[in-house]
């Protein structure tokens, strides 16, 4: 492999800005049309009623949450290469930042419409903002919906800045290679990006800090999110574990993720020599850890309901695992927990077509957890009377689709406009020969 | 422009653009803006009247807000109900404002039907009259539904002018058995009451007087005076019977016997009583006689036919011998056969024994459906008609061509060309889509009339509202009719008044209006001759006929038993939407007619719930789904009877199955009662699977404290209440500032204002009749969800009643009326991120349904899962939408409602009392469930009252809450149902 330098970090990234081609646009057609879709089935939903989507009672949580649950994990990992790897002063995280943080970034705009696709009443969501009305009627900072909206709010805002600060050098490059309008765009967003060494000081500073303001959210917002299931009384929710179990659930679908999003990144934009194998490699064994991780915690509910002697925890994880979910169940403990294990052989972690495979695999696992979670345990909860089951409808497929869409739509966009690999932050590695450990 | 000129623009001005906004008229909440002088806006005015839903003739109270008859409730005046009605009672107002009710007469032309007006049918029907009186006196004909004597006497001195003979009555379930053995031993086919009330030991074999049996509300009131524990002491009550119906739910004990075989349960019984010192001051004829007949059944011989075991059927008779007032019931509402008139003749005489001076046998009170003809008279009937056909057949209310046998005659009399039928009935059901000419009437709520209920009862039913469709009243329709110069003069209120006054019941204008007002007049405890007993050789002999003529049963033939339709009785309450919509308190399935099936015979065959089935026998094939049920004979099949309409409107037409297709048109030959019990041909699946719109997930409580049992021995020792926070030492916990305890709660308790409302069910009282079901949909405008929505899991119901097994013995099961437990330490209250569900300062949930953006956290969170999602905007088909309770929010799509506990009656009570300067009384307010519950399972009251009638409930050692250990305080405090056996 001939050395990296500067010069080549500069052509092989602003290379991939160059003008695409037919294909790129018909797949962001393609795409704009999925997006289209999913918002057509929203709008039907809004005109007649939740009644479209598969939600009934006991299960009056579906695939919205799922997907919100999901989109939400998908996002941590973004952060968790970006800052706590950069704190770690982990170089192998340096070419794929950018996009992990992309996809952090868009994740959680995806994410986010969940909530709103999942409302009763979506007309009426400005209810749960605190503002002062006539009636002293303020939201209630008790429910974990509430908690839900500041820290997705947060994590949104705080990763976007992120984000873009440490953005800020690469569009000086770009807006200095440009001409005519895109020039002109690019010096809007280089906002005056000189690289004196002023600002050089103050860049490193700020992205230092704000890795460290990061941090904490990659662990606070998937807490948040467990909660709003720990919090409640239903058994399979009420357990002190979710909060951790969540968190690497999280970075454990996000680097899945990120590797899914990876390997066809570098393979159409020629990213071999940044992207190495060494750097997919890293993610893989980090993914057997998360994996372990959240084998762990599987194992510890199992182990929990069983201990507590509690007969509804009991019945709660036999059903999961022998009931009408069990091949849901069985779908989200094999994917999740097994699949990655396969990293531990160099050979299957060093094959693009193994990390590919398992990679989604581990996605789709991950998806399954949310389900099983989600749906497996208010279908079977305290009042045996109610028990019921929950299957989705075309209408949340369609909006499913349509949210996958509008994710690829704008990876896609931004990949193609955007700096998608730190050229500052390669630069910093070249000393090392690229992404390295130390 | 001068001042007043601009005013008077202004004014005009502003009044054309008020007028100009018109809204839909159903969104209207006040339909009398011209109000009568008397009517209060916002107050309601109750009308005294009785309801048609079934023969028994219950008083109701009707509900009138601004015009509107909007809920009905039981007149307390009336001895039949007391004050309650049952769930089809409940479901009156949706036939009045059924969608589709017909408005038009209708004549059937070769284009199909074709409106004519009322004048004209009228003309036609006289035409037709005098055309056929020519033909001699069975040129017309006519048959009714059971009506009161004055109507019924309207229609015969209107047959008599034109020479006609006989009106015939007909009512599908008309206790012809009965009538037979009480023909047999009293001397008269007369249907007494009974007494359950007064009675210590109830043996059903087959009686479903908790469903359909005769006067279901009176006998569920009755029933549950003599067997709810009171002092430590309950009555019993065995069932005999191949199935478990809702009343065989209710048993203490369940005697499972093989199909047909309760004849000899009731043989051995007769056999140990003659043998017993009851029998000495009988006649040696009829002993000898009784005892040639019986001495064969002999515990092992009746235990191995039977299938009880011996040991049950002593404890059976010593239950017997020991009884003080022990009283036998017969068969059910739907005859099995020839074996019903031995069963009923051998009960009647057992009753006898029993009770010699007919004690617990009112013969004063007889039901009204005595005068109903048997099926064989009718089927008889028929063939005349189709033999020589009448000019004219006139039917009132009757739907034959459903509820008889397809192989009766009377389709072909009805199809007979010579005969112009006519049909009074206030739906295109099967029966008015043959008739050529059809006339719509007033529904019994719209119209003047007087219901003999009972013999000693003049019940008033009167028009509960103003009439809001063209059709006149039958009575008025048949005054006219009457020939010129003997018809008499007004319509038909004053000739049911001039009437009574002729038969010395009113006196004065202030006597009919105290009459009126009451709801009628009821009479009790006459003194009326008892008969003279005939237990003589006859009987003996009589008896030993019928139980020769009763085929041995065969013990490898599957039976399919139609049985009557607690919601739907013979059919005719399948078109009113929320009997469908309610689930069958047995299967929980709602709007499906489903087989019940042996859970073995269903593991034999590999058939799971919702397969279908075709089952085929001599005289007919159906396809329904199976559903496994354990209360059944192996050999027996349940098929509910009154769905399965091929017309009567949009909620019925092509739902369910109808069983009868399965029977046969021959009648029971001795009492000439039509056979329900029909031997199966083949039965096999079609390989087809059909999604069950159940409500239920699972019957089993998995030991999880829901549905709690008790002995008597026990709750007379309570047992130590525990002190810990696991399932089972968990403390009862009162949703007071008592109930908290800092080991247990991070929060204080809540500070409530005067009153902390709250709930008591008593499960020893609940026989899950489901009429509390139907009321609060009625009071609520909680909304109808239909099959599929049901099917996916969405019903609407805000009360629901949960059956569950006993942890202990499964055979029994258990009634739960689960809704809003309004605890106080509500999960669904703190995950609601916009305070939707609101603790009140009466210590009620509160759903703001205008504030709650549908998170469905608090759904997800309840474990009682009794909140209700509103999945899209329920509807209420014109003129359903008149029946909304304008003091309830009808909710839109995407919000969250609940059990409120009527919120709205709470206020009014408020109201009442702030006027009155006091604080609410006790029993002051009574939730609409609570109300209408038949048997008193249901109180309500101040829990913050120590005085209070449910403070005092929940002080005895049955209390307890549901789930109690969730910490959740419920304020719905459940008693438990107190088992025994045999």
């Amino acid at each position: 492999m001939t050395a990296l330098t500067y010069e080549k970090i500069d052509d092989a990234v602003i290379n991939t800005l160059s003008p695409p081609g037919k294909g790129y646009w018909v797949t962001i057609g393609l795409l704009f049309l999925g997006i289209l879709m999913g918002a057509g089935c929203w709008l039907y939903q809004i005109l007649l009623g939740i009644g479209v989507a598969g939600q009934n009672n006991p299960v009056h949580w579906g695939t919205y949450l799922i997907n919100f649950v999901f989109w939400v994990g998908i996002a941590h990992s973004g952060t968790l290469i970006s800052a706590i790897l950069h704190l770690f002063r982990a170089g192998w995280r340096n070419p794929i930042a950018r996009a992990a943080e992309t996809m952090t970034v868009f994740a959680v705009c995806t994410a986010g419409l969940y909530p709103f696709i999942h409302l009763g009443r979506v007309w009426m969501v400005f209810y749960m903002l605190p503002f002062p009305n006539q009636r002293f009627l303020w939201p209630n900072f008790q429910s974990p919906l509430m908690f839900d909206v500041v820290a997705i709010s947060t994590y949104l805002t705080v990763s976007s800045l992120f984000w873009y600060t440490g953005m800020l050098p690469d569009l000086a490059i770009i807006r200095d290679r440009a001409q005519g309008v895109r020039r002109r765009i690019f010096s809007v967003l280089a906002m005056g990006w000189t690289g004196e060494f002023e600002q050089w000081r103050h860049y490193a500073r700020g992205y230092l800090f704000f890795a460290a303001l990061a941090t904490p959210l990659v662990i606070s917002v998937h807490s948040v999110v467990s909660w709003d299931f720990a919090l409640g009384v239903v058994p399979g929710w009420h357990t002190t574990i979710f909060a951790p179990y969540f968190v690497a659930g999280a970075i454990h679908s996000g680097l899945a993720m990120v590797v899914t999003l990876m390997i066809p990144l570098r393979k159409i934009f020629n990213l071999q020599e940044i992207i190495t194998m060494k750097v997919l490699e890293q993610v893989a064994k980090t993914i057997v850890f998360t994996g372990l991780i959240v084998g762990f915690a599987y194992s510890t509910e199992v182990f929990i309901a069983w201990y507590s002697h509690n007969s509804v925890e009991m019945e709660t994880f036999r059903w999961r695992a022998f009931g009408d979910y069990a091949l849901e169940y069985w779908i989200m403990v094999v994917c999740n927990t097994v699949f990655p294990l396969f990293f531990l052989f160099k050979k299957v972690r060093t094959r693009i077509l193994w990390l590919m495979v398992i990679c989604i695999l581990v996605n789709v696992g991950m998806w399954y957890e949310r389900f099983v979670i989600i749906i497996g345990s208010v279908a079977h909860d305290f009042l045996p009377y109610a028990w019921g089951l929950y299957r989705p409808t075309l209408v949340e497929f369609g909006i499913m689709i349509g949210s996958f869409c509008l994710f690829f739509f704008l990876f896609l966009l931004f990949v193609k406009h955007m700096p998608s690999v730190s050229m500052t932050e390669m630069k910093e590695t070249v000393h090392a020969g690229g992404a390295h450990d130390h | 422009m001068d001042r007043r000129t601009f005013l008077k623009i202004t004014g005009l001005g502003s009044a054309a653009v008020a007028a100009g906004c018109t809204s839909n008229p159903e969104k209207n909440l006040f339909t009398l803006v011209h109000a009568p002088d008397d009517m209060v806006s916002g107050q309601a005015t109750w009308y005294a009247s009785t309801c048609r839903e079934c023969p028994a003739g219950c008083g109701v109270l009707a509900k009138n807000r601004e015009g509107r008859v909007i809920k009905l409730e039981g007149n307390s005046l009336n001895p039949i109900n007391r004050g309650k009605l049952c769930v089809r009672g409940q479901a009156a107002l949706q036939g009045l404002y059924n969608p589709d009710r017909l408005t038009t007469c209708l004549r059937k032309t070769d284009n199909g039907l074709e409106p004519i007006s009322f004048p004209d049918a009228e003309k036609l029907v006289r035409q037709h009259l005098e055309r056929s009186a020519a033909r001699g006196p069975d040129g017309i004909a006519m048959v009714t539904e059971v009506s009161g004597d004055t109507l019924l006497d309207l229609f015969r001195s209107v047959l008599s002018q034109y020479g006609s003979g006989k009106l015939r009555i007909y009512e599908p379930f008309a206790f012809e058995s009965l009538k037979y053995a009480h023909q047999q031993v009293y001397g008269k086919a007369c249907l007494p009451g009974f007494r359950l009330d007064r009675s210590d030991l109830l043996i059903g074999f087959g009686a479903d007087f908790l469903e359909t049996w005769l006067s279901p509300v009176e006998y569920a009131r009755q029933f549950k005076t003599m067997h709810a524990v009171d002092r430590g002491k309950k009555g019993f009550f065995a069932h005999v019977s191949p199935y478990q119906s809702l009343t065989g739910l209710n048993a203490d004990q369940w005697l499972a016997c093989r199909p047909g075989s309760e004849l000899s349960v009731a043989l051995l019984l007769l056999n140990q009583m003659i043998q017993s010192g009851k029998a000495r001051r009988l006649s040696a004829g009829f002993k000898s006689g009784i005892e040639a007949l019986t001495s064969a059944y002999t515990f092992e011989s009746v235990s191995v036919e039977t299938g009880i075991a011996a040991g049950d059927l002593e404890r059976l008779v010593q239950r017997v011998r020991s009884a003080s007032r022990p009283l036998l019931l017969g068969s059910g509402s739907a005859c099995q056969g020839t074996m019903d008139a031995a069963l009923d003749l051998a009960v009647v005489i057992l009753n006898t024994l029993d009770d010699p001076t007919l004690s617990l046998i009112d013969f004063d009170q007889r039901h009204r459906v005595e005068i109903a003809d048997s099926r064989l008279a009718m089927e008889t009937f028929w063939g005349r008609c189709m033999d020589s056909p009448p000019g004219l057949l006139m039917l009132h209310n009757v739907n034959p061509l459903y509820s008889a046998s397809p192989q009766s005659k009377v389709a072909g009399a009805l199809g007979a060309k010579e005969t112009f039928v006519v049909a009074f009935s206030c739906y295109m059901d099967e029966t008015a889509a043959a008739a050529d000419l059809i006339i719509p009437i007033q529904h019994p709520l719209e119209s003047w009339d007087v219901y003999e209920s009972k013999q000693a009862t003049k019940a008033i039913v009167q028009p509960v509202m103003g009439k809001f469709t063209p059709v006149a009243a039958i009575g008025d329709f048949f005054l006219k009719l009457m020939p010129e110069g003997q018809r008499p003069s007004g319509d038909y209120r004053k000739y049911m008044i001039r009437q009574l006054v002729d038969q010395g019941l009113i006196g004065t204008e202030d006597d009919w209006t105290k009459m009126m007002q009451d709801g009628g007049r009821f009479v009790a405890d006459r003194q009326v001759s008892k008969p003279v007993l005939k237990l003589d050789r006859k009987l003996a002999a009589e008896l030993t006929r019928r139980v020769q003529a009763v085929a041995a049963p065969d013990p490898e033939t599957l039976n399919i038993y139609l049985a009557p339709s607690l919601r739907h009785l013979d059919g005719r309450g399948a078109n009113r939407p929320w009997l469908s919509e309610i689930p069958d308190p047995v299967s929980l399935v709602s709007w499906q007619t489903l087989a019940w099936v042996h859970p073995d015979v269903m593991a034999a065959n590999h058939w799971v719930d919702g397969d279908r089935v075709d089952i085929k026998t001599d005289h007919g094939e159906i396809q329904l789904p199976v559903v496994a049920y354990g209360g059944l004979d192996a050999k027996a099949i349940v098929i509910p009877m009154g769905q399965g309409h091929a017309r009567f409107g949009r909620y019925a037409r092509g739902r369910g199955a109808n069983p009868v297709k399965l029977a046969g048109a021959e009648t029971e030959p001795r009492s000439g009662a039509p056979v329900c019990r029909v031997a199966v041909r083949s039965i096999s699946g079609a390989g087809k699977r059909q999604i069950l719109a159940s409500v239920s997930g699972s019957l089993d409580q998995h030991h999880r404290k829901i549905a709690l049992t008790a002995s008597l021995k026990s709750i007379s020792e309570p047992e130590e209440a525990g002190n810990g926070l696991a399932m089972n030492d968990f403390p009862f916990t009162l949703p007071l500032p008592q109930g908290y305890d800092h080991h247990r709660d991070i929060y204080p308790a809540h500070e409530h204002d005067t009153y902390r409302w709250g709930m008591v069910v008593d499960l020893d009282r609940c026989i899950g009749c489901s009429a509390c079901v139907a009321a609060c949909y009625a009071e609520n405008n909680v909304g109808i969800a239909g099959e599929k929505q049901i099917a996916k899991g969405r019903e609407m119901a805000w009360i629901r009643i949960e059956r569950y097994h006993d942890q202990d013995d499964p055979a029994k099961s258990i009634f739960l009326p689960m809704m809003c437990q309004h605890c106080d330490n509500a999960p669904c209250e703190s995950v609601c991120p916009v305070y939707a569900p609101h603790h009140s300062k009466e210590g009620l949930n509160n759903q703001i349904y205008n504030r709650c953006i549908g998170t469905r956290f608090c759904a997800q969170n309840c474990p009682y899962k009794v909140r209700r999602f509103n999945w899209y905007d329920w509807k209420w088909p014109e003129p359903l939408q008149m029946q909304l309770n304008p003091n309830v929010t009808v909710r839109s799509k995407g919000v969250m409602e609940k059990c409120s506990f009527c919120v709205q009656r709470i206020k009014a009570a408020h109201d009442e009392a702030k006027n009155e300067k006091r604080s609410i009384r006790d029993g002051e307010v009574i939730p609409a469930c609570v109300q209408t519950c038949p048997t008193n399972a249901l109180y309500f009251g101040n829990l913050m009252d120590p005085d209070s009638a449910v403070r005092k409930l929940m002080n005895g050692p049955r209390a307890y809450q549901v789930m109690g250990y969730l910490n959740t305080k419920p304020a719905v405090i459940y008693l438990k149902k107190v088992v025994q056996t045999l």
